[in-house]
């Protein structure tokens, strides 16, 4: 086990190479990808409440699902990002797509290498149907900056066949973000993007 | 005080204020938090992380209590959705496991408080149990219910203890501490007993050579203060007797039950609650990340936040269960030992006390297994 990092010996941020990425433990990476998040959205995490159709944004977006499954290494995640860090029109945003039932830690790691191999994406989505809101949440520690879930007036309780409802509402939205330790912002149908107060 | 004046304190084994506690809570940044909680956990146990075989008897969920963080509870013999098991159904759980060469060590019985069974019914449980398999683990009745009947049937707690023991009791499970607080029992779970009752129940325990769990109910009104100073009260009767083996935090579940208006702890609060705990709570040896509530991907992650214990295979868990929570009710040990080594981490088959049953080579290979996938509903952004 490598010796443990303090805040005072937090790494520099720089572009690191995919050797150096796989060889960092979990808190590094996880430091590393929130610093890149904050060093580009300054503290803020996002929420959407009505999503246009894919590929129809305001910004022109694309929002592109990254599959990843168990037993992948970092280095095979990363060759396969390196794809997309180098399409000539990156896309707007990236989700980690478990492909079966995301383990916790595996999933955590995943978010931080997307954020850190993809400079010029400016999103990383943390999906509530695929990971649950508490691994959705934990990924805004290893940089993701942006909650995916259908936003809803009311939900029902989470119960029997509606207990794994991925609807969240528009407040356990903001509370998951500010719980997370950001500052949460919707961003408009506009593309403009809304602090909410505390 | 500073994360670094506290981490000088950690590495110098001095115990943590209460001070220190909420400023470990209130620091800005998580992973900070998890990395103290990670060094102190591979300080004491490396890469090793414990789970056992087990099965839950919840025998009866009739309780005169009213908690209202409880979604089990009946208050009635006859209420809806209550339920008493006779002695037969109970023994039939574990006759189905043994006929199913299931090789549990323990069981875990917890209950409600039934204002109508007689303390035999507990003790006959209790020995009906070790007819079947006189090997087996009892792991049973929270200090509430040893508290309970005490006054029920006006015996001094250490002879309810000594007959439950010599009917096969080995050990008393952590659960009914919920937060030691004044405030906030006063307000959840006013009809159950004190903070300082609960404490007596265990340090009554300990002072037989019986050893226990403790545990702290959070996300429902306390404050952070609260929490730390639960911890402190435990780390207190730790200091004086020893017979804490592990802290559980449990996180509440909102649905179902009389508080379903509160918002339940977050991901990010569940570890920064696993984390604080273990840098809190420096005589207790360890800190068990139980999935059937917090989830298995939180309990799995819990791992590197200072947990080093995942619970059992467990059996027919139905107190979260009726709170919402939305794990499966039995995981296979093949399954415990692959997330656990997805973790990073070496598994170890314990027993109850902790000895172990089987590590490394001699544990079963991580083969393949199925669970109840979650169905996600289809999102289209």
């Amino acid at each position: 086990m490598s010796a443990p990092a303090t805040e005072d010996s937090r790494p520099a941020l720089a572009a690191l190479p995919p050797e150096a990425l796989a060889a960092l433990d979990l808190f590094a990476l996880g430091r590393q990808a929130a610093s890149a998040r904050d060093a580009r959205w300054t503290g803020r995490g996002f929420f959407v409440r009505t999503r246009p159709p894919e590929g129809d944004g305001p910004e022109g977006d694309r929002i592109v699902r990254f599959p990843f499954k168990l037993g992948e290494s970092d280095t095979e995640r990363l060759d396969r990002l390196a794809e997309t860090a180098a399409a000539a029109a990156p896309p707007f945003g990236i989700m980690p797509a478990p492909v079966g039932e995301p383990f916790g830690l595996d999933t955590l790691r995943c978010f931080a290498l997307c954020r850190l191999a993809l400079p010029r994406v400016a999103h990383v989505l943390a999906d509530v149907t695929t990971l649950g809101p508490r691994l959705a949440q934990m990924a805004f520690g290893f940089g993701a900056d942006e909650l995916f879930a259908p936003i809803v007036a009311e939900r029902a309780l989470r119960l029997g066949a509606n207990a794994n409802n991925p609807s969240l509402t528009r407040k356990e939205a903001v509370t998951l973000i500010r719980g997370a330790g950001l500052v949460p912002c919707e961003r408009m149908a506009d593309g403009s993007l809304q602090e909410v107060a505390p | 005080m500073s994360l670094a004046g506290i981490r000088d304190k950690v590495r110098t084994g001095e115990p943590l204020t209460l001070e220190d506690g909420v400023a470990l809570y209130e620091h800005p940044n998580l992973l900070e938090v998890g990395t103290l909680a990670n060094e102190v956990r591979e300080r004491l146990h490396g890469d090793r992380t414990f789970f056992n075989r087990n099965m839950h008897i919840n025998a009866t969920n009739v309780c005169e209590a009213s908690c209202m963080f409880c979604s089990f509870a009946r208050l009635k013999v006859g209420d809806a959705g209550a339920y008493t098991m006779s002695h037969e159904e109970a023994f039939g759980r574990l006759r189905a496991r043994v006929a199913a060469a299931d090789a549990i060590t323990e069981i875990h019985i917890v209950n409600g408080l039934h204002p109508g069974l007689p303390f035999d019914y507990y003790t006959e449980l209790l020995a009906g149990l070790k007819r079947i398999q006189p090997s087996i683990h009892l792991k049973a009745f929270t200090a509430v219910e040893i508290f309970y009947f005490a006054k029920k049937f006006a015996m001094p707690i250490a002879d309810v203890l000594a007959a439950l023991r010599a009917a096969g009791l080995d050990s008393l499970p952590g659960g009914g501490a919920e937060i030691f607080a004044a405030r906030v029992r006063k307000k959840i779970c006013d009809d159950k007993c004190t903070g300082d009752e609960w404490l007596d129940v265990h340090r009554t325990a300990h002072q037989m050579g019986l050893r226990s769990n403790c545990t702290m109910l959070y996300g429902t009104i306390e404050t952070v203060e609260e929490r730390v100073d639960h911890m402190l009260q435990l780390r207190a009767l730790q200091d004086e007797t020893g017979g804490f083996q592990t802290f559980i935090p449990l996180a509440f579940h909102p649905d179902n039950n009389a508080l379903m208006k509160l918002p339940g702890p977050t991901g990010t609060e569940d570890l920064r609650t696993y984390a604080v705990a273990r840098l809190m709570l420096n005589n207790i040896p360890h800190i068990k990340a139980y999935w059937i509530m917090l989830g298995v991907k939180t309990a799995q992650t819990a791992l590197w936040f200072g947990a080093d214990d995942l619970d059992g295979t467990v059996q027919e868990e139905r107190i979260y269960h009726m709170a919402g929570a939305e794990t499966p009710q039995v995981m296979s040990p093949a399954e415990i030992i692959r997330i656990i080594r997805n973790a990073g981490r070496a598994p170890v088959e314990r027993d109850t006390l902790y000895n172990v049953v089987a590590e490394g080579a001699a544990l079963a290979s991580d083969k393949p297994f199925r669970r109840d996938v979650r169905r996600g509903l289809e999102v289209v952004s």
